[in-house]
């Protein structure tokens, strides 16, 4: 695990990740073992018809808020936020930790006297970012499944798949923005704060579209947008959606090593 | 002799540092180049413009005859840095940290063989180590790969003694082999031990580079009088070649160039209480040059 930057920051997040993944299996399993309760219970069913329509990108995960299907509940208890918002933790979290947090410990000015560059370094660190939050999905998507299997949820394992996917691509993309603001500004907290407004900002924008309607156009701007728009959890995996996710990553990924090779390391 | 390090006209400000300022120097194949001076004066900011870890602002900076900013990586290949700040990952081993930079360099040389002579666990995670078992990871991830340049930033600082002395025959091996060391130190002690020649920095400026040797041969005579009440301010202003250094209560020093009977005869009109004459050392040469140079010299 030592035989590079991005195998050492693996390494890193190693411990970190057990009990992330312990965490988030854990809080599937209950999520998941409440659902046959729900699902027969009349009066969810009810609020599911009469829910105002303008709330309902806030509650559900882009179809509409249902409480009877498989797809619904787990759109509404796990997918609209409880998911995005523990992947989004972790990946800001290891994407701040990236420049910022080296160069606040100090190690690295130790790293950097190695002959490695300032743009491997970065994209190393961005790349085992991208394979801890993957890794986390694994863990979710697995969960799911035999969570779905165990209560008889009526949704395909592709279904979860998709979903699982938009949550990893959209926690990827705010943790390359938190790469970027970290290789541009060099301080931990300021990164996860900056990284978490925008993440926040584009919930609400999201979300408020709606009932907003100066806010339409600014929705498709939002990463939240694309990662819920396509319906993953009924109707699979919609690429365009997804490749919006995966640009703003790759845009974010390319810009870092650009604006952290112009400037100074702090001591 | 080639360069190892060229510096022209090199300065780097930042914020409300100082930095350094039109700093003109080289460092020659196969010397050891101790840069001298006070906290805060600009030795470490030039060692990070070698480093490439931050940019000049102005001026030129050439390692090996590259350029130290777009050639770094090739630079830094052949070069070992010990950081003044040092730094480690805590939570790793130091045998976890050579594997780690050695993969990095492609090798890990020497780092076991090293460590060993300066009886380093390397079992234990760095931070359970003391100040000294730091320095020695650092001085054995800057020397395991056999680098033709050594970069170190207060080397010695939380050594003890012994591991002091091991770290001299280190680079004195080095340079045997044609290394180049680059050492910064407020010790004079240090530098006057090692080094061939001496680069003197204040507040960004170098204010003077030559050979420890010549250095020596400047020297002149070193004598403090203690007295039995604070002689007046201008007791001893006008004698020749004689120069006050520092005077402390009813303690003057005094430099003195040539004989030093006109001294004594000026000493004699006041009460004396002892006298220590001495051949002044670098140490003392340095304190005069900083006397003499710039209005705000403390």
């Amino acid at each position: 695990m030592l035989r590079s930057i991005a195998l050492k920051s693996l390494r890193d997040v190693g411990k970190g990740f057990v009990w992330w993944s312990i965490g988030l299996a854990g809080f599937v399993a209950l999520i998941v073992s409440v659902y046959p309760t729900v699902h027969s219970n009349p009066a969810l069913k009810r609020l599911s018809e009469d829910y105002p329509k303008a709330l309902q990108a806030f509650i559900a995960f882009g179809g509409q808020v249902d409480y009877s299907s498989a797809a619904g509940y787990l759109g509404i208890e796990l997918f609209s936020l409880m998911v995005p918002l523990l992947f989004l933790v972790a990946a800001i979290a290891t994407g701040a930790g990236t420049i910022a947090g080296e160069e606040e410990r100090g190690t690295l000015e130790t790293l950097l006297a190695n002959p490695v560059s300032r743009t491997r370094v970065v994209l190393e660190k961005s790349l085992a970012l991208a394979l801890e939050i993957v890794g986390l999905g694994l863990v979710l998507w697995l969960a799911l499944w035999v969570g779905a299997l165990a209560v008889g949820m009526d949704i395909s394992v592709g279904h979860l798949a998709a979903a699982t996917l938009a949550a990893v691509l959209l926690a990827i993309a705010y943790g390359e923005i938190a790469v970027l603001v970290g290789a541009a500004s060099g301080r931990r907290s300021l990164t996860i704060g900056v990284t978490a407004a925008i993440a926040v900002a584009a919930y609400l924008v999201n979300g408020l579209a709606p009932l907003v309607d100066a806010l339409e156009g600014p929705q498709k701007l939002s990463p939240f947008y694309h990662y819920a728009a396509g319906d993953p959890l009924r109707r699979g995996v919609s690429l365009s959606h997804l490749a919006v996710l995966v640009g703003i990553a790759i845009v974010a990924t390319t810009l870092a090593p650009l604006v952290f090779a112009r400037r100074d390391v702090s001591t | 002799m080639a360069d190892v390090i060229r510096a022209e006209q090199l300065t780097k400000t930042y914020g409300q540092n100082r930095g350094i300022v039109e700093v003109d120097f080289s460092v020659q194949a196969g010397e050891v180049f101790g840069f001298l001076g006070p906290n805060g004066a600009g030795k470490t900011t030039t060692i990070r413009l070698v480093l490439d870890l931050i940019r000049p602002t102005s001026g030129r900076l050439s390692v090996f005859g590259l350029d130290a900013r777009r050639d770094s990586v090739a630079i830094r290949r052949r070069l070992g840095y010990l950081p003044g700040d040092l730094r480690l990952y805590e939570r790793m081993t130091g045998r976890d940290l050579l594997e780690f930079f050695g993969h990095l360099r492609g090798s890990r040389g020497r780092g076991d063989a090293l460590a060993e002579r300066l009886d380093l666990d390397l079992d234990r995670r760095i931070k359970e180590l003391s100040r000294g078992n730091r320095q020695k990871i650092g001085l054995v991830q800057a020397f395991m790969h056999d680098p033709d340049l050594f970069v170190l930033d207060e080397p010695t600082s939380g050594l003890d003694p012994l591991v002091q002395e091991t770290f001299y025959e280190l680079v004195a091996e080095a340079t045997r082999r044609g290394g180049t060391v680059f050492l910064s130190s407020h010790v004079l002690s240090e530098v006057q031990h090692i080094a061939d020649r001496v680069g003197l920095i204040r507040e960004g400026r170098l204010d003077l580079v030559d050979t420890v040797d010549n250095l020596r041969a400047r020297s002149f005579t070193h004598v403090e009088a203690t007295f039995a009440e604070p002689p007046p301010p201008d007791g001893f202003a006008g004698i020749p070649g004689v120069a006050e250094l520092e005077r402390r209560g009813d303690v003057v020093r005094f430099s003195l160039e040539g004989e030093i009977d006109p001294l004594l005869k000026a000493l004699a009109r006041f009460h004396v209480r002892a006298l220590d004459v001495h051949e002044a050392d670098l140490e003392d040469i340095f304190m005069a040059l900083y006397r003499g140079a710039g209005p705000d010299a403390s």
